[in-house]
């Protein structure tokens, strides 16, 4: 590897020169020179063959803590504690929040709160105890199942009486007066 | 390209799947078919019955052709289990719907279930039955924009045309 100094004095330049070419002869010491590595057996001698019993125990003693560590199953824990501030992050995030819910009106009839694309819960209340008056009188008039006619119905109130539209239709009597919201057709 | 078709996908799939088996799916709608032709109005969760709206509609439109007529004929018998609402059918509903081209059944939406489930539910009725009308038509305020120029329209148009 050429290196170029430029050094004004040259006894600095000699230094560097000692320098790098000791740093050489450190890294690659068999390169330079025709010195050999300084490392290498300084003596080989025929040792003496291990016993069984010390091979057993070797083996015993390498494989005993690696059988230990793989039988166990590792599962995964939390390093930290959370802190209070990444848990408000997580518990408040929109996604998680319930959403507000904005198609609540008025209903126009009773008063009461109502979705929007809901019927009103009164009002339905209202209606179904009436069709369930009006189907028992049905069913009294039917008498038994299985009896259904084979003609329209028409719902009479007090004091009310059958139109000429209604020729031919099965009348159901209510003994009460025709409330407001059921309008005669 | 894609030779089989992925479990979970399910794009395009018309038909709920309701109840145990697609058999019991039939029986299900079946059970309510009959129902609105007996009752006329019923009220049952909004999956049944918006399932149950097209079946009921097709079985009118199959009366309709006249209980001479062979399939309508065993159309409606398969259909209602109670064999009184099939002349109930033919005689009531069929000359009901005769002007109307389409569309026989109104289908709203109720406040949830009250049981644990909270169940989105829905009443179903066939159009012009005997019971009291769900839902009142309301007709706009006369304080309206548009109606108070209407309702000044047709002053100034009695004003000229009196004299």
């Amino acid at each position: 590897a050429l290196v170029v100094v430029c050094s004004p004095l040259p006894r600095l330049r000699a230094l560097l020169q000692r320098c790098w070419e000791r740093l050489e002869r450190g890294l690659w010491p068999g390169v330079l020179g025709g010195q050999s590595p300084p490392w290498g057996p300084a003596l080989a001698v025929q040792g003496p063959v291990l016993l069984p019993q010390g091979i057993n125990d070797a083996r015993e003693s390498s494989a005993e803590a690696p059988s230990l560590l793989e039988s166990i199953l590792w599962m995964a824990a939390p390093k930290k504690r959370r802190t209070v501030e990444v848990n408000r992050c997580r518990r408040r995030h929109p996604s998680k929040l319930i959403e507000v819910k904005r198609n609540i009106d008025v209903c126009p009839e009773c008063g009461n709160l109502k979705q929007k694309h809901v019927l009103c819960g009164y009002c339905y209340a209202k209606v179904k105890a009436e069709t369930r008056l009006i189907r028992m009188e049905m069913h009294k008039k039917e008498g038994g199942p299985f009896n259904a006619p084979t003609v329209e119905t028409v719902v009479l109130y007090d004091g009310e009486k059958p139109s000429e539209k209604d020729e031919g239709k099965r009348i159901i009597e209510r003994a009460r007066k025709r409330p407001s919201w059921f309008v005669q057709n | 390209m894609r030779l089989s078709v992925a479990a979970a996908i399910s794009h395009g799939r018309v038909y709920r799947r309701l109840g145990l088996s697609p058999q019991s799916r039939l029986d299900l709608l079946r059970n309510l078919v009959t129902a609105l032709v007996r009752h006329e109005r019923i009220e049952t969760p909004w999956a049944r019955a918006d399932e149950m709206r097209g079946y009921a509609e097709r079985l009118i439109d199959y009366a309709k052709r006249g209980d001479t007529d062979e399939r309508a004929m065993r159309m409606a018998d398969f259909w209602l289990t109670e064999k009184d609402l099939i002349h109930k059918l033919f005689k009531v509903l069929a000359p009901r719907f005769q002007p109307h081209p389409g569309s026989y059944t109104r289908l709203l939406q109720i406040p949830s279930r009250d049981g644990l489930d909270r169940a989105k539910m829905a009443v179903i009725e066939l159009k012009g039955n005997p019971l009291p009308p769900l839902v009142r038509p309301r007709r706009d305020s006369d304080r309206t924009l548009l109606n108070q120029l209407l309702k000044g329209y047709r002053q100034d148009a009695r004003r000229a045309a009196a004299p």
